[in-house]
């Protein structure tokens, strides 16, 4: 089969070759074929060129090449993207065949910095990156979770539902109020997100993690920065024509283990609630009592099992067709990727189909012009309503159906309200009567023209990107009856679409001044970010039925006024900047860039914004004296910069009036309400940050190290002030929050035989400390049950409760606490409750006990890879993990709220139930005491540390492989299992709460898939 | 070529440079700063502040009149606290405290002194300010009856004179008195700018806020003080205006035909303007707190929703009412469940009225929703019942579209009775003639002479369940153990007042509990 295609290939080819430059005198014709070092294949494409002047070629298909040279002693430079250059003397030969060897060496590697490239070994700041095949291994709509565990200093956190984005955070938090968000810059274009491109749409990723290497990104880069550059084909690439997918199935993991009907009931009848234990009997009146224990009803769900699927399938396929001659190149692809959700009853999946193109063409001698286009179309059903939430706090004795329940519509689900809970526990009827459904529509467009002023000198790019984002919401209610109450049908309708557009300019300058290599760039870049929104609600549609198809507000309709309403914003920003980058010998290395940025986001307070950066390297290893073996390369380097977050929501600062309505005997009368409670958000948060690191190779490259510490000051940052008397909080920038940390990889490589292997760590702290809300105590956050509070010295949002010495186990312990008699008799305490440490000692518990509980940011990270690879066999794995952070198991201290659900089996097993039995838990009715939960305690809050198997991979190349007498095409074929497992002790479905408050989260399953790359 | 570049380029550049940094000069999307500056810029802000007033969480009604012995906290263990609240066990970080705390301030400072401070701004542009002046007096007497509350609840409190939260943070501490005569100096300032009618006879806002209003917070806030004379001064001046009448059928005027009648000085007012789409909170209250459960209802209007079942009569109330033979006003504040009726039967009255008779497992009212048992209480509210019949047609919500009644004229009419038989002299009716006409719209007969515990009594029978009265009726006069009811204890030297919130405290630290 590639045969025939080989031969259909080949007129194409001549073409290219024909038009390669014609040579002037032919002297000696020098010929021969270049092979892969690594696999022995021909390699198609290698450039070759006589050193020291513009006379070049590129081999074949199959590798061969002819050159003519005048001289003798010309020597011919051989490079190929991704492999080593080499240089040969030509020295009278007419047949010149070699080998090159892939890049061992990625210190040559190019990297994307943003408006430019430079070589890792130039680099002063901290910049990862991350190539296309560690992405496209992990099974996620978006390619941002591939890096989960892989670079040190980035935190992602997961999200189970299916198309759901995961948080990513870059060196901690910087922002208190504000956007915490990467800047995600997609072939120049600014987004939000890339949850709209494929993992194979993807050459590499670029995290620039410091001020230093973000600085040019100005207002938009405190958060860090992510480059994408999307796939391109090659100058000189014979056509490729390759499929990637994989289909799979997600599995639930470590599914929470809730009560069942008898450790429920055995918890209500401790708490000797008496009106509650009725309603055990009233379950066995009504659906029956059990054979195997007379004291239960018969019923005993299990609600996440008739909830939660076993297994939903994932699949993702994508076609990428590639080439290119010596004018031209082009990628053009489609993908189509579909995960279903976990919820079983529910509409809840997501189905994304991109299609892109991307042409570069070299116009002419000084103009290279390229278009790059992404359209991805996705369908995302989404299960909210709460089911989660619902689910977890669901009776095992109540039974989903409920045949007695007879004026329930259209499906007769139990209601537990028919048996006097004050809620009806079952997330049923939500599931059956509620439909979310988002149309998202996203268009990413790059246009630019290159022009060449003074060859290899002096260029000017200018390029347009422009970048559409429409998303339709259609939240359907349909009408029902639960047995106890009528529920009207509903709608709402959102529509929300971005029209945003950049415009760079940029001129870029390279020399060499014998040992000075200099590198300058300036560009002015505008912007401008549209945004609308329209949404509308409207209630009780008479025309609103079970078919999908006249799910529309229609007209005469009565809409729900407080629910419809359009929004708009339309940003602009204007900036100019530049960039030097210099070295003398690859020795020492200076660094700088500069960026003014304007922006009306401010209302014209802050209009223009100055940022800027300096970094500097020292190569050790190039230096004379140094010559330590072992050592090929070490690096010093050093970077300070000043950034800016303007992820901040837009402030008017001044008094609004806005429409407000009431009722006025009985009719609607609409007035105006001045508010003077405004935000004054006057500029951006402004962020300095110094990095210092090393970047070293040792034992002939193999074994490499990146190490990097960082102190990251946020100033201006926007905090909630409290406007006592308003009880409202406005927004000022009066906070600052530093963020420090070391990050550490460290990567071995090597062969042994036919086995080639590679091992790597790596591990990150991070230390978030706010040191300062404004002029007030502290900034605080979550409920008051629930308090989350930001203060000088603490972490952003740290816990804030009591702290739990243990649990009384006799009177005795009581009447020994120190508290007063008063107070303990008022409380009424008794063994069971909970000891919470007095803090300044006034026989008192209350608001004055409270203090800082622990953060839920994680003060550690790390990472371990692994990848071994025999002849066409290979296995990689990922591990990764998370230490030092707290979660806050809301789900248990909702027991303030409502008292009559469910708990947890370990909850309900490990109660106190006498002396020495437990010192962590409450008796079962200490757990409803308002003593024991009106505050946030200990007790709620978990350890958050797990350890999980991120990846694990094993892979089989098919190559050269006949079938039936037919060649295979370059086949792969892989097994991937993706978080087959993670360790943890926290009591919820996972770890991974990206804010650390556990209300409800969506499980983040197992992934099993079966991959296949086919590449003809 | 390369010069035509350069020059292209250049040019490029300073033609976008030139034309692009106006931008930056955009103004903000969607961000309303504009007011008209005529006397109907003026209405529309005093309907803002209306807003503000009608505009109330549901825990500021138990926090406010949980207390009393005419009403115990139902709703078995469910919400806790609020049970230690109504045995006045005070926990400072309760939320209902910081809850009822934040709205009350937030309305006088981010709503009432707003809008005094906006319609002031119109008035100096208007040419004649007297109806700018008008609609601040209305706004002034809002402030007043929430310091009131605000005094009743916490004692010393914090008055605040403008809308700027950094003088707010900076207050003293006013004393309970003080604070009391300031709220009586304010209804002077007021009353001369106000309209000399009934509140629905207001055509502007109907509904609104008249001279009355102000002269019964007055008569209030001098109660409080014990200024007996200043008070029955107050309610002779309404009496004497001769607008005010009782309203005939007291079962009715907590109903939909009671809504703003004659007898109304004071009402928050709702509505759901017929229609299931607009019957939401924005325009309608959150009233389930009080209502019956959901097992234990069969509502006339199959669907209605039912309630929360927290506001609980006590037997002490209803035995009170039996005793005396008070039906009328019985009928009209209680809903009875059987199990309720069984309890009563149980503690010995077994002749009770025929509408506490059961048909089946419910207790019917004369509108026919059934009342039935349910763990969580065996007496419901009948002052916040309104009957399923009244509610618009598809609309589910319970008690949608009810007013709430902050003020009527049978409170003033016995507050003039009980200022009167604590001391005052009144210019214009006699206690007696007060209490009696009180006695005859709920069918009882006259009584010839009455002294402070009848007329306590009668408050009792008229204004059970009515947002605090009792309450601070009997702490007032000190009859404080009338309390100890239902294994309640009070006790008079600490639990008047309850602890200012946690979170205000941290705010504030000129706040000490």
């Amino acid at each position: 089969m590639k045969k025939i295609l080989r031969i259909k290939l080949k007129p194409l080819l001549l073409l290219a070759i024909c038009v390669t430059p014609a040579l002037s005198v032919a002297q000696t014709v020098v010929t021969g074929t270049v092979l892969s070092g690594d696999d022995g294949q021909p390699l198609p494409g290698v450039n070759i060129l006589i050193k020291g002047s513009t006379t070049g070629t590129t081999t074949d298909i199959d590798g061969n090449y002819s050159i003519s040279v005048q001289d003798d002693n010309s020597i011919l430079v051989f490079s190929f993207v991704g492999y080593s250059s080499q240089e040969i003397t030509v020295s009278s030969r007419n047949r010149i065949d070699l080998s090159l060897n892939p890049d061992i060496s990625q210190l040559e590697e190019i990297v994307v910095i943003g408006y430019g490239t430079q070589q890792t070994r130039d680099l002063t700041s901290a910049i990862s990156t991350i190539k296309t095949e560690e992405i496209t291994t992990t099974p996620n709509s978006n390619p941002m979770q591939a890096l989960q565990g892989k670079v040190a200093g980035v935190q992602i956190t997961s999200n189970g539902s299916p198309g759901a984005s995961p948080n990513v955070r870059v060196r901690g938090l910087g922002s208190i109020t504000g956007n915490n968000d990467p800047l995600y810059v997609v072939d120049g274009m600014f987004v939000d997100n890339i949850d709209f491109l494929n993992s194979t749409d993807i050459a590499n990723i670029s995290v620039l993690k410091d001020a230093s290497a973000s600085a040019i990104y100005g207002v938009r880069g405190a958060n860090g920065v992510v480059l994408i550059e999307t796939n391109s084909g090659q100058y000189n690439q014979p056509t490729k024509i390759v499929y990637d997918g994989y289909y799979g199935v997600q599995v639930p993991q470590n599914v929470l283990q809730m009560s069942n009907s008898e450790q429920f009931a055995n918890y209500v009848r401790q708490t000797g609630n008496d009106p509650e234990i009725e309603l055990i009997e009233n379950a066995i009146g009504r659906y029956g009592r059990s054979r195997v224990n007379p004291n239960l009803p018969v019923t005993n769900t299990d609600w996440y099992n008739e909830v939660m699927t076993d297994a939903a399938p994932i699949q993702n396929h994508s076609l990428t067709i590639s080439g290119g001659n010596d004018r031209a190149r082009y990628s053009v692809g489609g993908s189509y990727f579909n995960q279903e959700g976990l919820i079983d009853h529910m509409r809840n999946d997501y189905e994304r189909l991109n299609f892109r193109g991307k042409i570069d063409a070299i116009a002419n001698d000084w103009l290279t012009v390229g278009a790059n286009i992404t359209l991805s179309n996705a369908t995302q059903f989404n299960a909210d309503n709460a089911v989660w939430f619902q689910t977890y706090f669901a009776i095992p004795t109540l039974p989903v159906f409920d045949e007695l329940n007879t004026d329930a519509s259209p499906t007769a689900f139990g209601n537990a309200q028919q048996i006097g809970y004050r809620g009806r526990q079952n997330p049923f009827f939500v599931m059956e009567n509620n439909d979310n459904r988002n149309r998202v529509g996203k268009i990413l467009g790059n246009f630019y023209a290159d022009f060449e002023i003074l060859p290899e000198k002096l260029s000017f790019k200018t390029s347009y990107n422009y970048f559409y984002n429409n998303i339709q919401v259609r939240n359907v209610d349909l009408a029902y009856n639960d047995g106890e109450r009528e529920f009207q049908n509903g709608l709402t309708r959102i529509s929300e679409t971005s029209y945003n557009q950049i415009w760079d300019n940029v001129l870029t300058y390279q020399n060499n001044f014998g040992d000075h290599n200099l590198t300058l760039t300036g560009g002015y870049s505008y912007r401008s970010e549209v945004f609308e929104e329209n949404q509308s609600r409207a209630e009780d549609i008479r025309t609103l039925t079970r078919n999908e198809e006249d799910w529309y507000i229609p007209d005469n309709s009565e809409v729900n006024t407080s629910e419809t309403f359009s929004d708009g914003d339309e940003l602009f920003g204007i900036s100019f900047f530049g960039r030097a980058a210099y070295n003398y010998k690859d020795k020492y290395l200076l660094y700088g860039t500069y960026r003014r940025d304007g922006t009306n986001r401010f209302a014209g307070f802050a209009k223009w914004g100055d940022f800027y950066t300096i970094g500097a390297g020292w190569v050790l290893t190039e230096e004379n004296f140094f010559n330590v073996p072992g050592i090929d390369f070490f690096k010093l380097r050093a970077g300070y910069g000043e950034i800016g977050n303007e992820g901040i929501n837009p402030a008017i600062g001044q008094t609004t009036f806005n429409q407000i309505g009431l009722a006025i005997g009985d009719e609607l009368v609409t007035g105006v309400r001045p508010d003077n409670v405004f935000d004054l958000v006057t500029t951006w948060e402004t962020t300095a940050e110094t990095n210092v690191g090393v970047s070293a190779r040792f034992l002939n490259q193999r074994l490499s190290l990146e190490a990097d510490w960082f102190q990251r000051d946020t100033e201006d940052a926007v905090v909630n002030v409290f406007q006592p008397g308003a009880g409202e909080f406005v927004r000022r920038n009066a906070g600052s929050v530093r963020n420090s940390g070391l990050e550490l990889a460290l990567n071995w490589s090597d062969n042994v035989g036919d086995i080639s292997y590679n091992i790597g760590a790596n591990f990150a702290t991070l230390d978030n400390e706010v040191l300062s809300v404004g002029n007030q105590v502290a900034l605080d956050a979550g409920s008051a049950e629930f308090r989350q509070r930001s203060a000088e010295g603490s972490g952003i949002r740290e816990f804030f409760g009591y702290e739990i010495i243990g649990v009384f186990q006799t009177q005795e312990d009581v009447t020994n606490s120190g508290y007063t008699t008063d107070f303990i008799s008022t409380n009424n305490l008794e063994p069971g409750d909970f000891h919470f440490r007095d803090q300044n000692g006034d026989g008192i518990i209350n608001a004055d006990d409270r203090v800082f509980l622990g953060s839920f940011l994680p003060s550690y990270t790390f990472g371990f890879n692994f990848g071994i690879t025999y002849r066409n066999l290979s296995l990689t794995a990922f591990l990764q993990g998370q230490g030092g952070n707290k979660i806050l198991n809301r789900k248990r201290g909702e027991i303030i709220f409502t008292q009559d659900t469910n708990i947890d089996a370990d909850l309900a097993n490990n109660f106190w139930d006498g002396a020495g039995s437990t010192n962590e838990y409450p008796s079962a009715s200490g757990y409803r005491k308002p003593y024991n939960n009106n505050q946030l305690s200990e007790f709620l809050l978990e350890d958050g540390d797990y350890f999980r198997i991120q990846n694990v991979r094993i892979a089989y190349l098919f190559d050269n492989k006949e079938l039936m007498g037919m060649k295979l095409p370059k086949t792969t074929v892989s097994f991937t299992a993706e978080r087959p497992l993670t360790l943890f002790d926290y009591n919820g479905f996972n770890p991974e709460v990206a804010d650390g408050v556990d209300r409800q989260t969506y499980p983040i399953p197992a992934i099993y898939t079966f991959g296949l790359n086919i590449e003809l | 070529m390369k010069r035509f570049i350069i020059y292209f380029r250049v040019l490029l550049t300073a033609s976008l440079l030139y034309s692009c940094t106006d931008q930056l000069d955009e103004p903000l999307q969607n961000e309303p700063i504009g007011l008209e500056f005529d006397e109907g810029g003026q209405l529309a802000i005093a309907l803002s502040a209306y807003q503000d007033l009608y505009n109330l969480g549901w825990e500021i009604h138990p926090t406010i009149a949980m207390r009393g012995d005419d009403v115990n906290k139902g709703g078995g263990t469910d919400q806790p606290q609020m049970g230690l609240h109504d045995e006045f066990v005070y926990d400072p970080g309760y939320w209902f405290y910081n809850n009822t705390w934040n709205g009350f301030y937030s309305d006088i400072l981010t709503g009432f002194y707003v809008a005094i401070e906006e319609i002031e701004k119109v008035n100096d542009v208007v040419e004649d300010p007297t109806l700018g002046n008008q609609y601040i007096a209305e706004v002034k007497v809002m402030i007043g009856f929430e310091l009131l509350h605000i005094v009743r609840l916490w004692g010393d409190i914090l008055i605040p004179e403008s809308s700027d939260s950094e003088e707010f943070a900076e207050l003293p501490v006013t004393s309970r008195e003080d604070a009391l005569r300031y709220i009586s100096d304010l209804m002077d300032e007021a009353i001369p700018q106000l309209p000399n009618m009934r509140p629905n006879q207001r055509e502007d806002i109907l509904g609104g806020v008249t001279q009355h209003t102000a002269l019964a917070v007055k008569a209030m806030a001098n109660l409080d003080l014990e200024n007996y004379q200043e008070a029955a001064n107050a309610t002779s001046e309404i009496i004497e205006s001769g607008l005010f009448t009782l309203y005939d059928d007291y079962y009715n005027l907590f109903k939909k035909p009671g809504e703003l009648s004659d007898e109304i000085l004071f009402e928050l007012q709702y509505s759901d303007f017929g229609s299931p789409s607009t019957a939401t909170g924005d325009f309608n209250h959150l009233f389930n707190f009080y209502g019956p459960l959901g097992v234990g209802w069969d509502p006339a209007v199959e669907g209605a929703s039912a309630g929360w079942g927290f506001w609980e009569p006590t037997f002490k109330y209803i035995e009170f009412m039996l005793n005396r033979e008070d039906n009328t006003r019985l009928e009209t504040s209680v809903l009875f469940t059987p199990a309720g009726v069984e309890e009563l039967n149980n503690r010995g009255f077994t002749d009770l009225p025929s509408f506490t008779n059961a048909s089946g497992d419910f207790i019917y009212t004369r509108d026919g929703d059934g009342i039935g048992n349910h763990a969580r209480a065996l007496f419901h509210s009948g002052k916040h019942y309104l009957p399923t019949t009244q509610i618009s047609t598809g609309v589910t919500r319970f008690n949608s579209g009810k007013n709430f009644i902050l003020i009527r004229y049978s409170e003033v009419l016995l507050m003039h009775a009980e200022a009167i038989v604590s001391g005052g002299t009144s210019s214009s009716i006699s206690a007696e003639a007060a209490v009696n006409l009180v006695r005859e719209r709920a069918d009882l007969d006259p009584v010839a002479s009455v002294d402070l515990d009848a007329v306590l009594d009668e408050k009792y029978a008229e204004l059970g369940m009515e947002w605090g009265i009792r309450f601070a009726d009997v702490v007032r006069h000190g009859r404080t153990n009338e309390l100890n009811e239902n294994g309640k204890v009070y006790n008079p030297a600490e639990d008047r007042f309850i602890p200012y919130p946690t979170a205000q405290v941290d705010q504030l630290p000129q706040l000490n509990n």
